[in-house]
């Protein structure tokens, strides 16, 4: 070898506030410290001040009755504080998911004509655009309110079309589609037929790759689901016997005795961490043995360790009540599914209501048959939808844009029609850009709804504003808000990611 | 010629000479896979070492280690006899004694050319203003580019941009320099221009480690050449001998298929 | 999107067509933008449709018998200052004579907005008396009023509308402002003979003054909110208690333009950029707490405690500073400066918990100086070097007593509002505030979730996704509620405070995610070639980093400006008196103007529409000069 005698190195272990790995790990340690140590320190002082003014910050008030009336939901006169912010919870969805819906709906219109070649439709999208992205979303919800509520009051016939669609100062009543008695039933043919329908569209398809010619997969399948769905309205009622399924499940559920679940957490957490850390280390092991770890590797492993074991002390210990609450819950769900089913359910799956307008006391009002919208329903409907359905405009506008002209020059190249080339070229690569800032829009979305509070309409903060302001919880109430909009959040991003990992493999 | 002729033709040329880079049995791991294994070599002051070998042989890995742009986690690595280790001090003298050349020039590109070059001797080695901005326009002269100090990198071409890089290097004043690949991001007719900027340096006395496949540049400039493959030094010798009368198959197999 | 290349090209079915294209006939040009396949003509006549139905709608609504814009003349005071008192007002228009000024100075230092075709100023000149007409033509006929003022209705209950003949011969006056336009227009297209570019600076400039000439002309409705009261009195207009201040702001704007101008040639560039970026960055705090506000200084104080404080800080400092910047300081610095870290911060601690009493301000001096013995290093050698430092600590030392000082101050100005400011002031305070204190921290956060240190990482990722997950209403709701909590006995925050605080807070984590998207662009070379010159990691961050990834994320920062400026509104549901609120609830609680809504609002909108739309169009122009936002 080139060096024939390597020259003695003098190793000397620096000092330790000249190490690197010390140096970095001492800061990162001092500043998890500071942090949790100012978080313990407000929640504390926090926690003094609330019993100085004798405001305990606990949950009795979600069994409570609040007193409260709601504007708008599936119960407005709820009977717990629980059930008040539950139908709070309720609202807010039904917004989110309309509001997505048409949002898409209209953005995707808007997008496109600001694209297209007429230039009246181009000049028409921008002003939209940039109208509706440049003012505050509550200044619009507050206008579209202060508008609805200058329609005229409600008579007994007020119209447009009497019995089927009322507008007035109370808001819109619709003809309402709800679920029936034997929905439940219904929906398990249901099931059943989507997985025909999807074997049979698997079996098109192979048909089509092996002969060539067309055999439009989508559509048979949608053909074959219709026809399960249509037999299955009259003959759903033999689905009857679930609900002894459910109902056997329930009792076996509340039959698990506590402490078993509760070490089943614990374990769950130790051993998911051991399992982490053994996997980590494989990772890490060459075929000559064991790789040398980075500092990095070493607390990563340490705080695995720590975690899983805190976790499981903090179920185990701490916090008893969780085991005993996912017993209940979970058989609460079961009780409730299994009478869901039998018991001479032989109606039909959905039914529809027509709007009626009742008179009870002094005013007319609308009945409870209608699917009815308050004006702060409108309000804050038009409002969010408006509102992002200019972002989503911009979002379509600018992925269609980022797919390069070599592209569809490539296409026509290849001589596919054009609605082929958009469908089977352009699309999935604009989709591609277009997914993450889409899923960013309905996040915002359902964020926005909050807004709701502004004109009344009863979602999760309006509810809880008022519920706080019986109670004086602010805290918990506070808390509920954040983890339920987390969870909103969490689900909007495990289903954009869901699809853009889908994306990105069809078009490896 | 074996192989310790080669090397005993090496030594005697810089027998006397101070070791600059001494590393002794290097280790250095991505995950599970091993990029270096036990890299052991001396390099001599005022030695131009060529390292070469096919792509993914770990040349640039241990080039980046010897002044920690990669952190090594078995062996030892001792440059001007200072020991690269968890030492923040150690780290921060071998920095400023070791010049880096990148593939990818990576001039900074929202600095003018001086500022680029006078950016390190200002606030590292706390240089004036005007010495270290008289001293870049020297080592701009020395480059060939002195009417090029007010423009931007983006407005110079490759063979440019990596000119300044090494005079932005050269600035500090550096003992060794390392090159790291240096004209491979080159077009033809940009190489020989930097070559010949390397081979003046070279002249000049300076130590330098390059990872290359010049070949042309390492017959011609080259102390030694160090043949790397799978993370180990294969063969070391002149390029007489290199070139000449390579021992291992793996040589032989590699310059047949690069020359 | 102008892309004034694709005129000379056939426009694929992405890009958009240019409306005027030269070489076409009118009629071709027709042919070939709305009527180029039976499809399209449909689309057409459907969108002209839709498009006159909404404009009619509009139209409608705005001049609608209705509608009692009085509401909003005799409310324009309350909609931009609230309870602001008159006597005092000369402050409010010094406040806003500054800014116009430092505005003026900053567009004639910097501004290279370019040249116009007179042709196209002329083809907008038409185009407003084309769309005019269309206005006048399409708004419905007037109702018709009997004697007492009073709208008549038929027997069905449809009011009586006059007749679409007299309806136009009604609006005389409008058609002359259409002639009016279309002569101007024709004027300058006849005389621009040679195809003469017109300066934009100029027009712009000449189109505020029209604006602002109008006002002498044009009395536009009346105002009056003295004490409190609401009068509407018709001899006293808006434009006539306000035309003269506004002409001396248009003058102020010519001035500071070229005196910029001036400073651009002149051999003190540099120093004037520095110094208008300073005037900038102090004039918010400047405008509000001390023109604004009117401290009441109390001189034996401010001599026997706050005077000598600030010299001692100022000195002491300087002379620790410049001792740690001998060259032969070593490691004895780092250590000094650390122990200053924990003295600050043990400043901090011991407010908390109240162990010993201490002015806050002394506290924050600490911790700068802290910051400065950190950062003091870098500065070790010439003497150059080493009085950099110090100056800019003295600086740092003045600002920040002298601020101190005059917010801890109480003011003069008698307001019979809790809040200092309310209306449009208000919203702007908030919005100015939060993009200024957001800033650090949102680039101390996107630092934090990109840095190498994995507990810095999972702390940074944390707090943003969590804040990001949550909307701002109950965030702020939080904070208004929850912050007299968290603080201990004797320390107090008053509501704005605590609104500005969660807001910048929840403002900083979205920033953050801007700013690390600037980071990302930062290759990996920069950071190695940064290491390998052997910069120190602030020195990498300060120099190499930072100032290209905040150049990459100049769209996305000024995207989240107008977000921040669009959420101010928020401020009206959490209690506080910004101008949606007096639009929203002030008005329609005057006996007056009972209930009385809509318009307050429309005239909000078009506030916030004007300002968003003119920062989004001017970030666009900059991002098209700087070639950003391609990808």
């Amino acid at each position: 070898m080139a060096t024939n005698s390597p020259p003695s190195i003098d190793h000397s272990r620096p000092p330790l506030y000249r190490d690197v790995t010390v140096v970095k790990w001492v800061v990162q340690i001092a500043a998890l410290a500071l942090t949790l140590g100012a978080l313990w320190f407000l929640a504390d002082q926090a926690g003094d001040n609330l019993r100085a003014s004798n405001v305990p910050t606990d949950y009795d008030f979600l069994s409570v009755n609040p007193g409260i009336d709601l504007s708008s939901g599936i119960d407005t006169d709820p009977d717990t504080g629980g059930r008040a912010l539950w139908v709070g919870m309720v609202n807010t969805l039904r917004m989110a998911v309309a509001g997505i819906f048409v949002a898409t709906i209209l953005g995707v219109i808007v997008g496109l004509a600001r694209l297209s070649n007429n230039w009246l439709l181009q000049k028409i999208g921008t002003v939209f655009v940039e109208t509706l992205r440049n003012v505050p979303l509550l200044v619009q919800i507050l206008f579209y309110g202060a508008v609805f509520a200058s329609l005229d009051r409600v008579t007994k016939d007020v119209g447009p079309i009497n019995g089927w669609l009322h507008l007035s100062n109370k808001g819109l009543s619709l003809p309402r589609v709800h679920i029936a008695d034997g929905f439940y039933q219904w929906l398990i043919v249901m099931c059943i037929g989507i997985f025909i329908a999807n074997e049979f569209r698997k079996r098109r398809i192979r048909q089509q790759d092996a002969t060539g010619e067309e055999s439009y997969p989508l559509l048979s399948a949608f053909a074959v689901l219709t026809f399960v769905a249509a037999v299955g309205w009259f003959i759903h009622p033999i689905f009857g016997f679930v609900g002894e399924i459910f109902g056997a499940l329930s009792s076996f559920v509340s039959g698990i005795p506590q402490t078993v679940l509760q070490i089943a957490i614990g374990v769950l957490c130790v051993g998911s961490s051991a399992l982490w850390i053994r996997s980590f280390l494989n990772s890490r092991r060459t075929p000559a043995g064991l790789a040398r770890l980075t500092d990095d590797d070493y607390f990563r492993m340490i705080f695995a360790a720590v975690g899983g074991i805190l976790g499981a002390i903090f179920f185990l210990i701490l916090w008893p009540g969780l085991s005993s609450w996912m017993i209940n819950s979970l058989s609460d769900l079961f009780n409730v599914l299994s009478n869901k089913f039998g018991d001479g359910r032989t109606g039909r799956p959905i039914d529809v209501d027509l709007p009626n307008i009742v008179q009870t006391g002094k005013f007319p009002n609308y009945g409870p048959s209608g699917l009815n919208f308050s004006i702060g329903f409108a309000a804050v409907f038009f409002g969010v939808v408006f509102y992002t359905a200019a972002f989503i405009a911009e979002i379509v506008r600018g992925g269609i844009l980022a797919v390069p002209k070599g592209q569809s020059e490539a296409a026509a190249a290849l001589g596919l029609k054009r609605a082929t080339a958009l469908r089977r070229v352009i699309i999935p690569q604009a989709a591609r850009v277009m997914l993450p800032p889409l899923g960013n829009q309905y996040l915002n979305l359902t964020k926005n709804t909050s807004l709701a509070i502004a004109v009344g309409y009863s979602d999760i903060v309006q509810v809880g504003q008022t519920v706080y302001n019986q109670t004086g919880k602010t805290l918990p109430v506070v808390s509920i808000w954040m983890l339920f909009y987390l969870s909103c959040s969490l689900s909007i991003s495990v289903i954009v990611n869901f699809f853009n990992v889908r994306m990105r493999i069809v078009e490896r | 010629m074996s192989i310790d002729d080669a090397t005993t033709a090496v030594s005697e040329k810089l027998a006397g000479r101070e070791d600059m880079i001494v590393c002794v049995d290097v280790d250095k791991f991505y995950g599970d896979f091993q990029a270096l294994k036990r890299v052991t070599a001396t390099i001599k002051e005022g030695e131009v070492a060529v390292v070469c070998g096919p792509s993914g042989s770990g040349k640039s890995t241990w080039i980046r280690c010897i002044n920690r742009l990669e952190v090594h986690q078995g062996g030892d690595i001792v440059v001007d006899g200072i020991e690269l280790t968890n030492d923040l001090r150690n780290i921060e003298r071998i920095r400023s004694e070791v010049g880096m050349v990148f593939q990818q020039f990576n001039l900074f590109p929202h600095l003018t050319v001086l500022d680029n070059i006078t950016l390190a001797p200002i606030w590292v080695r706390k240089k004036p203003r005007a010495e270290a901005e008289s001293m870049a326009r020297a080592l701009l002269e020395r480059v060939g580019i002195p009417e090029q100090a007010e423009k931007f990198p983006g407005q110079l071409s490759g063979g440019q941009q990596q000119r300044v890089a090494i005079a932005r290097s050269l600035a500090m004043e550096p003992r060794v320099m390392l090159f790291d690949e240096p004209t491979s991001a080159l077009d033809p007719e940009m190489i020989k221009e930097v070559l010949d900027v390397m081979k003046e340096l070279a002249l000049s006395g300076m130590t330098m480690m390059v990872v290359t496949h010049e070949m042309g540049f390492a017959r011609e400039v080259a102390d030694r050449i160090m043949f790397m493959e799978g993370g180990e030094i294969v063969e070391v010798g002149t390029p007489e001998h290199f070139f000449t009368n390579p021992t291992e198959d793996r040589t032989k197999l590699f310059l047949s298929q690069i020359l | 999107m102008e892309n004034r290349d694709a005129i000379l090209t056939i426009p694929d079915e992405n890009g958009s067509l240019p409306p005027k294209a030269p070489n076409l006939s009118i009629g071709q040009w027709f042919r070939k933008n709305l009527f180029s396949t039976w499809v399209n003509g449909i689309l057409t006549v459907l969108g002209t449709a839709a498009a006159l139905l909404m404009l009619r709608g509009v139209l409608n609504f705005v001049f609608s018998e209705n509608r009692q814009w009085d509401a909003v003349r005799t409310n324009a005071r309350a909609l931009m200052t609230l309870t602001y008192p008159e006597s005092q007002y000369v402050r409010v228009w010094v406040a806003f004579g500054s800014v116009v000024v430092l505005a003026g100075l900053s567009a004639g230092i910097w501004a290279d907005w370019g040249r116009l075709p007179a042709r196209r100023l002329a083809g907008w000149f038409m185009g407003a008396a084309g769309f005019l007409a269309v206005c006048i033509l399409v708004r419905e006929p007037s109702v018709l009023m009997d004697l007492e003022g009073k709208t008549i209705r038929l027997p069905d209950g449809s009011l009586v509308r006059e007749s679409f003949a007299s309806a136009m011969t009604d609006r005389a006056n409008w058609w002359a402002v259409v002639a009016l336009l279309l002569i101007v227009g024709g004027v300058i297209w006849r005389s621009d003979s040679d195809k003469k570019q017109l300066k934009i600076t100029q027009v712009t400039y000449l189109g505020i003054g029209l604006g602002v000439l109008s006002l002498w002309v044009a009395p536009y409705g009346h105002y009056a909110f003295t004490d409190g009261t609401y009068i509407a009195d018709p001899n006293s207009t808006v434009a006539f208690s306000t035309k003269m201040p506004w002409t001396v702001m248009w003058i102020m704007l010519a001035i500071g333009f070229f005196a910029g101008r001036w400073l651009r040639t002149s051999s003190y560039l540099v120093l004037a950029k520095a110094g208008s970026n300073l005037l900038w960055l102090i004039s918010p705090v400047t405008l509000y707490f001390v023109i604004l506000r009117d401290p009441a200084l109390d001189y034996s104080h401010v001599f026997s405690t706050d005077l000598p404080m600030g010299l001692a800080f100022g000195i002491l400092g300087a002379c620790f500073l410049w001792f740690l910047t001998r060259s032969d300081i070593g490691e004895i610095g780092r250590i000094l400066a650390t122990a200053m870290l924990g003295i600050a911060i043990f400043n901090w601690v011991a407010a908390f918990f109240g162990w010993y009493p201490m002015l806050q301000k002394a506290r924050i001096s600490f911790l700068l100086l802290a910051v400065a013995a950190l950062l003091a290093p870098n500065f070790v050698g010439e003497a150059a070097k080493r009085r950099q430092l110090l100056l800019g600590w003295l600086g740092t030392m003045a600002l920040v007593h002298y601020l101190a000082t005059m917010i801890n101050t109480p003011s003069t100005v008698e307001l019979q509002s809790t809040e200092f400011l309310g209306g449009l002031g208000l919203t702007l305070f908030v919005a100015v505030f939060v993009v200024l204190l957001s800033f650090p921290l949102g680039v101390l956060l996107a630092l934090g979730r990109t840095s190498k240190f994995p507990i810095f990482r999972i702390l940074s990722t944390s707090y943003i996704e969590v804040i990001r997950g949550v909307p701002l209403i109950s965030v702020l709701i939080f904070f208004s509620v929850m912050v007299p909590l968290f603080l201990p006995d004797g320390m107090e925050l008053a509501e704005l405070g605590a609104v500005l605080t969660g807001y910048t807070l929840f403002s900083a984590a979205y920033l953050a995610e801007n700013v690390r998207g600037g980071l990302q662009s930062v290759t990996k070379g920069q950071y190695e070639a940064a290491d390998a010159i052997g910069l120190t990691s602030a020195q990498r961050t300060g120099f190499i980093v930072l100032p290209q990834a905040l150049r990459v994320s100049i769209p996305q920062l000024v995207g989240q400006v107008i977000a921040t400026f669009k959420e101010t509104s928020l401020l009206a549901i959490i209690g506080l008196f910004d101008f949606l609120r007096v639009a929203n609830s002030v008005i329609p609680a005057q006996s007056e103007f009972m209930g009385v809504k809509r318009e307050g609002i429309l005239l909000v909108a078009v506030i916030y529409f004007f300002f968003n739309f003119v920062i989004s169009k001017y970030s666009q122009r900059l991002e098209r000069r700087v070639g950003l936002g391609e990808r």
